[in-house]
């Protein structure tokens, strides 16, 4: 669903990403590990086709995101670190907005209302303005907005970073249900213990290259940081 | 696609206070402006009226004074009701009025400068046409509140204001990648935003100018103000058309909301304040004018020559127009006033030479204003606007050179008068003024021309910013 | 301490492209405006000094002829520029600048400059007080508006504070470092300029302008002061530096472009002046009403009578025509300065309520002031027309006097060079710096005002900035 090819990105002397060949399929979660600075969002940024690579190919079910930047976007759904949204209109008015831009027919209020409350958004918070919203909150309607457009990809950028122990857990709730309905997750995250929680495979970055590549499977979570760390170390 | 992003951008938009702010001091200044220009108008009209009003007690006295005369009554030559001279250059003076156009009180332009009518006489053109109303200095200087100034620095403020943070605000609080993330490119988002603010703006601007426009009590029974009402909307339009890719341009840029900010209040400042006045330098320094003070000197000197020479210019002047001569130049010579009429056409025709240079200097800096306007789309809206009010320079032109038709016409009229000693009887059979209006096609011509020196460098600007926008770093 | 603040300001200032940018356009187009005035000014009082020597000449080479006849010959008096017109133009262009000084009549000055220029000339002159009171003022708000707005917004303002740097000194340095930014844009200006005014005074009028230079000075600092005081506060103010620069665009033109305006109109409406239809109409109607002038005459004719005490004018050992002459003068004399003292009453009450708009504006005071002391404001223009009038009414005098004591009845009578020699060459002295600020007294406390509250909006500031740290 997800495929880097080669993919490179410079800017001027400095790589930020290297030769980043990477496959993810429907109902995988691949976390991407990696200090500050390591090509983790630049990776994502690729597929979502805000930058241009310098090399190399991003492809969303199948299609180059450089050539059919909008067709590739129909698959994908975003999670920032933070979602933000329209501070003056509700989280429903803002799902049927980014749901109608994604394309979606059905923007009834009834079947975005059973959207939120698929991702636990409290009820009466839908008709509330997102100024209000807490962190965990914004990052719930973001999966909605996800969930609404049907998307086949789903790129997350450090999603539960500054999240409470018990959204954080939700929110790993959420990203299995959503993959086990053969969705394939790209997640950038430095939470190694939510990598290997809800991650099928991890890969670890360092300076723009992919330096190790593991099933989630083949360890324990004592064993994940160690070789985290023995990667960080030159 | 595009329609469900213009919905929601005005439904962002109704919710700012930034609009709303707009709206309110949008409605103020216009509503004042036009006030205001309409006070102007009255201004006029009762100056003119003051005018007409001299010139028809005047009148009747003269009717009062040629039936005692009729009568047998004796009056000194000087107050002769009936000499050609006396009323050629006084007593029967016509006031040529300019009337205020029907959307005078759009724009006050140079009518506060140049005057609204003249009386016009025997005496000199330039003496006939070198008066002035009284207006406060401080005010001409300081140029009046109206809704041409509303419009030429306000708007592009405006439009500014709801332009520069269009794409940088939406990156600074994040909303920009969630929207880009989807199906959606930055070209379409960024022509609904655009699309949103140009017709709030536009309906605002063009709504309320209307709307005071018709309190004030403009009539639109008249097909030709009605073109020149859609007229000024389309130069409106453009106008803010050219100033919305400007702004585009500055958003395609890429920086942040307070960079762009600064970057497009400095071309607001340049484009607005600074090339016109240093316009004005410019032209003044290239073709400067000279002090009146000149002229001053001049015509005193010729007259001085002439009266010196008076006798012999008679003969002179005889010699030019053969057809006046009587024949009984004996006695014509001794004609105090056919002897003026000599000194004063010796005068002006040496004054002439002097007067030309004023006048090529100005007509060579209005070509060079002309032909750089196109620097400063302000320039170009201003003249548009006036022009449109009938307060500019052309409808003035137009004014008197058909004054200066009159004053020929008037002149040949008494100087006939004088020289054949033909008493006037009849105030009836003297010459009068009617203004004649400009037909409107020069007047579409010239708008056409304004609507295209604004169109095509918006068209072009907006061009490229769009094609800038493409590479825009929507991450980081 | 407030040393190295505002070394570090100015330090991040040079370093901005955007200000280097500003600066030098801003420099350029003061040298501009500078050189122009210049040039302006030279040709100006070339011209005038010249035409007024000829007039002068034309006066004393007129032939014999009767003193009246001289009379309506008249001479003409021209408003010679001032040296400061080289920076502020003020109403120079908007007002006459010639008058003719004739028998009977007191004449409007004619000729204003304004209308021979192009209609573009209603975007503002740009002379030397538009860059300085104008483009400086907006040049120094967009160097403070990121002042403290922005430190807030990069983190480095908590920095700041954390290391016990007390505010008001703060304050104190950010408002030197602008400032010290502005007076390298202005001191080299300011240098140019008195070297240009220096070169066009050959001969000794600059002693008397240097105290108005020094003025005019102060007057720009002062509000340098003011601008800079609002900048800063705002800064401290505003939740964010977008904010503070929208704020502060906002104060700029609502000062610069529209208070100019509202205010002249204010003033307008306040104190409004006939259309010049009306105030000829009323005019003529006191100057010549014939049965004033008839009651007149019979009444001088008797006066005379008696004080000579004769029974006919013939046997009067002076002329009655000169007499009936200068009586008429006399007349017109009360109606012009009746009429004239009104129209002109009301333009400098609209000049007072000018200089009271500053309360809105503090450009309006400055400028009132900037203008006042270039000597092109309307009370010195006056000063020059009633200058003009006065000579006016002593040629009159003179010529009726003589009419009187050396015409004879049923005598033609010429007077001649003698008579033309008699009459003194006019002569104008602009009035003191001391005449001019004592009709400034409004714009100047206005502007003393405006700096008090600055100041106290820079110390508030302060008291916020330790307020919104958390």
């Amino acid at each position: 669903m997800l495929e880097a090819r080669h993919l490179t990105k410079r800017y001027g002397t400095t790589t930020a990403l290297e030769a980043l060949t990477l496959t993810v399929s429907p109902g995988e979660v691949f976390c991407l590990l990696g200090a500050n600075g390591a090509g983790k969002t630049t990776t994502i940024n690729l597929f979502l086709n805000f930058v241009d690579p310098s090399e190399g190919q991003a492809l969303v079910n199948g299609v180059d995101v450089t050539r059919a930047p909008l067709e590739s976007k129909r698959h994908l759904a975003y999670i920032p670190e933070t979602v933000m949204l329209y501070r003056n209109l509700t989280g429903l008015e803002n799902l049927e907005y980014f749901a109608a831009l994604a394309g979606s027919t059905d923007l009834s209020r009834g079947s975005l209302l059973k959207v939120l409350e698929r991702v636990g958004l409290p009820a009466d918070a839908a008709d509330r303005r997102v100024g209000g919203y807490s962190k965990g909150m914004r990052q719930k309607v973001g999966i909605a907005i996800a969930v609404a457009k049907g998307a086949r990809a789903l790129l997350l950028d450090e999603p539960t970073s500054g999240l409470d122990p018990k959204a954080s857990n939700e929110f790993s709730e959420l990203l299995r249900q959503v993959s086990g309905d053969g969705v394939a997750v790209l997640m950038a995250t430095h939470d190694l213990f939510r990598a290997k929680e809800s991650g099928t495979r991890v890969g670890i970055m360092k300076r723009g290259r992919l330096v190790a590549l593991h099933g989630t499977d083949e360890f324990s979570h004592a064993d994940l940081e160690r070789l985290y760390l023995e990667h960080m170390h030159d | 696609m595009l329609a469900r992003i213009i919905r929601h951008e005005w439904q962002m938009l109704k919710a700012d206070a930034v609009l709303w702010v707009i709206v309110a001091i949008v409605g103020s200044a216009i509503a004042y402006g036009v006030w205001n220009g309409t006070r102007w108008v009255h201004f006029q009209e009762g100056a003119i009226e003051a005018a007409r009003s001299e010139e028809r007690v005047r009148f009747d006295r003269l009717t009062a004074q040629l039936e005692k005369v009729a009568a047998g009554e004796r009056v000194s030559p000087f107050a002769d009701p009936r000499s050609p001279s006396n009323l050629g250059s006084r007593l029967a003076a016509k006031v040529a009025v300019l009337p205020p156009a029907p959307l005078g009180a759009l724009t006050v332009g140079q009518s506060d400068l140049l005057p609204s009518y003249v009386r016009v006489s025997t005496e000199s053109r330039e003496a006939v046409l070198a008066s002035t109303e009284v207006e406060s200095p401080l005010r001409l200087l300081t140029g009046r509140f109206d809704l041409a100034f509303v419009v030429v620095y306000l708007v592009p403020l405006l439009v500014l204001a709801l332009a520069y943070s269009m794409v940088s605000g939406e990156k600074e609080q994040g909303t920009l990648s969630m929207v880009l993330a989807q199906p959606v490119s930055l070209g379409t988002l960024v022509a609904a935003k655009v699309v949103v603010r140009a017709a709030a703006l536009l309906v605002i601007i063009v709504g309320l100018g209307l709307g005071t426009l018709l309190m004030t009590g403009v009539s639109l029974a008249d097909a030709a103000t009605r073109e020149r009402l859609l007229w000024w909307v389309a130069s409106v339009a453009a106008y803010m058309g050219l100033w919305f890719a400007i702004a585009l341009v500055g958003v395609s840029l890429g920086r942040g909301s307070a960079a762009t900010a600064t970057l497009l209040a400095g071309l607001w400042l340049l484009l607005v304040v600074i090339v016109p006045s240093a316009l004005t330098l410019g032209v003044q320094q290239l073709y400067p004018v000279p002090s009146r003070v000149a002229l001053v000197q001049a015509t005193r000197v010729a007259s001085d020559e002439a009266n010196a020479q008076g006798a012999r210019l008679l003969a002179a002047y005889y010699e030019d127009h053969p057809e006046l001569a009587t024949g009984d130049a004996e006695q014509a010579m001794t004609d105090f006033n056919v002897v003026r009429l000599a000194v004063n056409d010796d005068i002006e025709k040496r004054v002439r030479p002097v007067v030309a240079q004023f006048d090529e200097q100005l007509s060579s800096q209005q070509a060079l204003v002309e032909r750089f306007r196109v620097l400063s789309p302000a320039l170009v809206v201003y003249e548009a606007l006036s022009d449109l009010s009938g307060s500019g320079q052309q409808r003035h032109r137009h004014f008197v050179s058909q004054v200066s038709g009159f004053h020929d016409e008037w002149r040949r009229f008494f100087t006939q008068k004088v020289v054949a000693k033909t008493p006037v009887a009849d105030l009836s059979s003297l010459p009068t003024f009617t203004y004649s209006e400009e037909p409107s096609s020069a007047l579409r011509a010239r708008m056409m021309a304004t609507l295209a020196t604004l169109l095509v460098p918006a068209v072009l600007l907006g061009g490229l910013a769009f094609i800038r926008l493409r590479r825009y770093a929507i991450a980081g | 301490m407030i040393g190295t603040i505002a070394r570090k300001e100015l330090t991040e200032l040079s370093r901005d492209g955007r200000f280097r940018l500003l600066a030098a356009v801003i420099l350029v187009l003061a040298v501009a405006s500078t050189a122009a005035g210049w040039l302006q000014f030279t040709a100006v009082s070339r011209q005038h000094a010249e035409a007024q020597r000829e007039t002068r000449e034309q006066w004393l080479g007129q032939q014999e002829k009767n003193p009246h006849s001289a009379a309506h010959y008249g001479v003409y008096a021209f408003k010679p520029a001032s040296h400061l017109s080289i920076v502020d133009t003020g109403l120079d262009p908007y007002l006459g600048v010639a008058v003719w000084l004739e028998a009977h009549r007191q004449s409007e000055m004619k000729f204003r400059p304004a209308q021979d220029r192009t209609a573009i000339q209603r975007f503002g002159e740009l002379n030397g007080a538009e860059v300085l009171l104008v483009l400086v003022p907006l040049f120094i708000l967009l160097v403070t508006f990121p002042v403290f707005a922005g430190e807030r917004e990069q983190g480095t303002l908590r920095q700041l504070m954390s290391l016990g740097v007390a505010p008001r000194l703060l304050v104190a340095g950010k408002a030197l470092g602008t400032l010290a930014a502005v007076a390298l844009v202005i001191v080299p200006v300011s240098a140019l300029a008195a070297v240009a005014m220096a070169w066009a005074s050959a001969d000794s009028y600059l002693a008397a302008d240097v105290s108005r230079t020094v003025a005019l000075g102060a007057t720009c600092l002062v509000y340098f002061l003011v601008v800079t005081g609002v900048g800063l506060a705002v800064s401290a103010w505003a939740p964010s530096s977008r904010v503070a620069l929208v704020t502060l665009l906002g104060f700029w033109f609502a000062t610069s472009l529209v208070a100019p305006r509202i205010a002249t109109d204010v003033a307008g409406s306040l104190h409004p002046t006939p259309n010049a239809a009306e105030f000829q109409r009323a005019l003529d109607a006191d100057l010549s009403d014939p049965e004033e002038a008839r009651q007149r005459l019979a009444r001088l004719q008797a006066e005379t009578l008696t004080k000579y005490n004769v029974t006919s004018l013939d046997a009067l050992p002076v002329a009655f025509s000169g007499l009936s002459l200068q009586s008429g003068e006399d007349h017109g004399n009360e109606v012009f300065d009746r009429h004239f003292g009104r129209l002109h009453d009301q333009f400098s009450n609209q000049a007072r309520v000018y200089q009271w708009a500053g309360l809105a504006s503090p450009l309006l005071a400055a400028r009132s002031l900037s203008m006042a002391l270039a000597g092109t404001d309307f009370e010195q223009h006056r000063h020059f027309a009633k200058a003009a009038e006065a000579y006016r009414r002593d040629i009159q005098r003179t010529l009726n006097d003589d009419i009187a004591r050396n015409q004879r009845a049923g005598q033609p009578y010429l007077a001649g060079t003698e008579l033309w020699s008699r009459v003194p060459d006019f002569t104008y002295d602009a009035p003191s710096i001391g005449w001019v600020l004592g009709r400034q007294a409004t714009a100047l406390t206005v502007l003393a005002g405006w700096l008090t509250l600055a100041g106290a909006l820079a110390l508030l500031a302060t008291r916020r900035l330790s307020a919104t740290l958390g």
